[in-house]
């Protein structure tokens, strides 16, 4: 089973009141866990984005599509980064687990679509 | 294609098929003689890289097999020798073979070996792949690249991942094997049935990740199938006695046999109950049936031939119709009494509709309500649908079915039940969706 752990933008918000160690110290933890997580085979896919103040967001408007400039959720709800692993609900849970016990900013955990018929 | 083309399609084929013969035979002759399974696999990869390579342009080497060990027996001395630390160590144990043993002279002694190879060299190959201390996804890695003999390109091209994650996840499971202490030898009893379940599993698990993939590159996967029925064939031949191998067997050439039939030309899922009967393999149900026979009543009746068994019953069918349900039925009765759960219940009341009528159906349905197993499949759902909609409970219907399309992992499958969801909210609209429709959720190899 692939799962993919998602990270926000929130989560730069929430490092802005921090100090440079702790940020240092998320920076480490981050890194580390992504080559732990490659190292074991267990990512299949991982990549982060630019801030979402960067994002354009298209939208349908007077019977057209319109770009616009910012994220389509707010700042903070919009996706940052991800991992896609393969491993099973208990690890994926873990993983994030790992991240969030030390952000304290929350993340999301969602199976991958199979595309065959019997998952 | 032109003659050329096709000759070299055929040799490129037989190239596969002597490399996927002879790797597991040349890596078990050097970790006979030297014992370390991590740096013998690793020698013969490069081996069957190297042949990968040259083969094709150069021709196939008058002994494939010697080619293949001379060059993996050059390749592990080169391992030792590019490591310097080890190879201070066994010299001052005077125990490095490269100070004494040109790799000819290696792969001369290693010849005499291979001819002694024998099945239990293959047995403790896959037994040591699929130990029980490895995650699923690195049993089935390893399983196919030390036990089948294909690169760790292939491997990654049929699951459809990154080669660099393939190849980690054998360098860990290797790892990890050398940590456990385990070694290249057959398990003693009783430990032996019980290792023997999870090899099994492992090649069932190959087999299902090829036959289920509807998108993909098609041939690729297909190549998951072919080298789960070669390698369970090869364990068939080598335990001929264990009625649960057989079964094995039996059930992925009568499931592979309606592989044709299984989608239709947009790759789209072709439900059991639709599909063109005329397209199925008849010479893969023949050979099926056979195994079944030989080895029912000749052991201890286990899942596998059961699941066989219901899969005959589908194959031997003309029509969806004449399929023999209350047979059927009754071999799902012996399953839960064998192997109870509750995918074999969500089964055995699909077959009890067929009998008895839908009503029957959904109460055995209502006894896996409180199944917790069952709290996150969508299965439960996608079948009681079907079934209040054979009753004719409309609303209550497209309620399970959009529940089930929420619930479940499956593309395919989400976009069917969808479907069925809208149907029922807009009837008289024209829909592809016809015809009997309980088979499509039954797992045809449950």
């Amino acid at each position: 089973m692939k799962y993919m752990i998602m990270m926000f933008g929130g989560i730069g918000a929430a490092t802005q009141n921090r100090s440079p160690e702790w940020i240092a110290g998320m920076h480490e933890l981050l890194m580390k866990l992504d080559t732990e997580l490659k190292e074991s085979g267990e990512c299949v896919a991982s990549d982060s984005l630019v801030d979402p103040s960067q994002a354009k967001t298209i939208r349908f408007v007077d019977n057209a599509p319109v770009p616009t400039d910012g994220p389509f959720a707010e700042v903070k709800e919009s996706l940052a980064g991800y991992w896609v692993v393969e491993v099973d609900e208990e690890r994926a849970l873990q993983i994030a687990s790992q991240v969030v016990g030390y952000t304290e900013y929350p993340m999301e955990v969602r199976r991958i679509m199979e595309h065959s018929a019997q998952p | 294609m032109t003659g050329a083309q096709s000759r070299a399609v055929t040799g490129q084929h037989r190239i596969e098929d002597l490399l996927r013969e002879f790797a597991p035979q040349v890596l078990a002759a050097l970790i006979r003689r030297h014992g370390q399974f991590d740096a013998c696999e690793d020698a013969v990869q490069e081996a069957l890289l190297a042949a990968t390579r040259q083969w094709p342009s150069e021709g196939i080497p008058e002994r494939p097999r010697s080619w293949l060990l001379a060059v993996a027996s050059r390749a592990l001395v080169d391992e030792w020798r590019a490591d310097s630390a080890r190879r201070r160590r066994e010299t001052a144990a005077a125990l490095d073979p490269t100070d004494h043993v040109p790799a000819a002279d290696l792969a001369a002694h290693l010849t005499a070996d291979l001819a002694g190879a024998d099945g239990d060299d293959t047995l403790a190959l896959l037994f040591l792949c699929c130990h029980p201390a490895l995650s699923p996804p690195s049993q089935l890695a390893l399983t196919l690249r030390a036990a089948g003999g294909l690169t760790t390109a292939e491997i990654a091209a049929a699951f459809l991942v990154p080669e660099a994650t393939i190849a980690k996840r054998i360098v860990r499971a290797k790892q990890r094997i050398r940590e456990t202490g385990a070694r290249f030898e057959l398990p003693s009893q009783p430990q032996r049935t019980e290792r023997l379940g999870v090899v099994l599993h492992v090649l069932y698990l190959i087999f299902n990740e090829g036959y289920t993939a509807s998108s993909g590159p098609a041939l690729q996967r297909t190549d998951l199938i072919a080298e789960a029925i070669r390698l369970t064939r090869r364990l068939h031949r080598l335990l001929p006695g264990e009625a649960e191998v057989a079964g094995l067997l039996a059930l992925m050439l009568l499931t592979d046999a309606r592989r044709a039939a299984r989608t239709d030309t947009d790759g789209r899922i072709v439900p059991l109950a639709d599909q063109q009967r005329d397209l199925w393999d008849t010479a893969a149900i023949a050979e099926g049936q056979a195994v079944l026979t030989r080895t029912l009543g000749s052991g201890p009746v286990g899942p596998y031939q059961l699941q066989a068994a219901i899969a005959a019953l589908h194959d031997e069918a003309p029509t969806a119709e004449a399929t023999d349900w209350p047979q059927v039925l009754a071999l799902y009765d012996v399953l839960t009494t064998v192997a109870p759960g509750p995918v074999v219940t969500l089964s055995r009341a699909v077959a009890l509709a067929h009998v008895h009528g839908p009503q029957a159906g959904l109460a055995l349905l209502g006894t896996l309500d409180a199944d917790e197993r069952m709290a996150h499949s969508h299965r439960l759902e996608a079948v009681r649908a079907h079934l209040l909609e054979q009753v004719g409970d409309t609303t209550a219907a497209r309620d399970s079915y959009l529940q089930a399309a929420k619930m479940t992992a499956s593309l395919p499958e989400q976009r069917y039940l969808e479907l069925r969801a809208a149907r029922l909210h807009h009837p008289g609209q024209p829909s592809r969706l016809t015809g009997p429709v309980t088979t499509h959720l039954e797992r045809d190899n449950p």
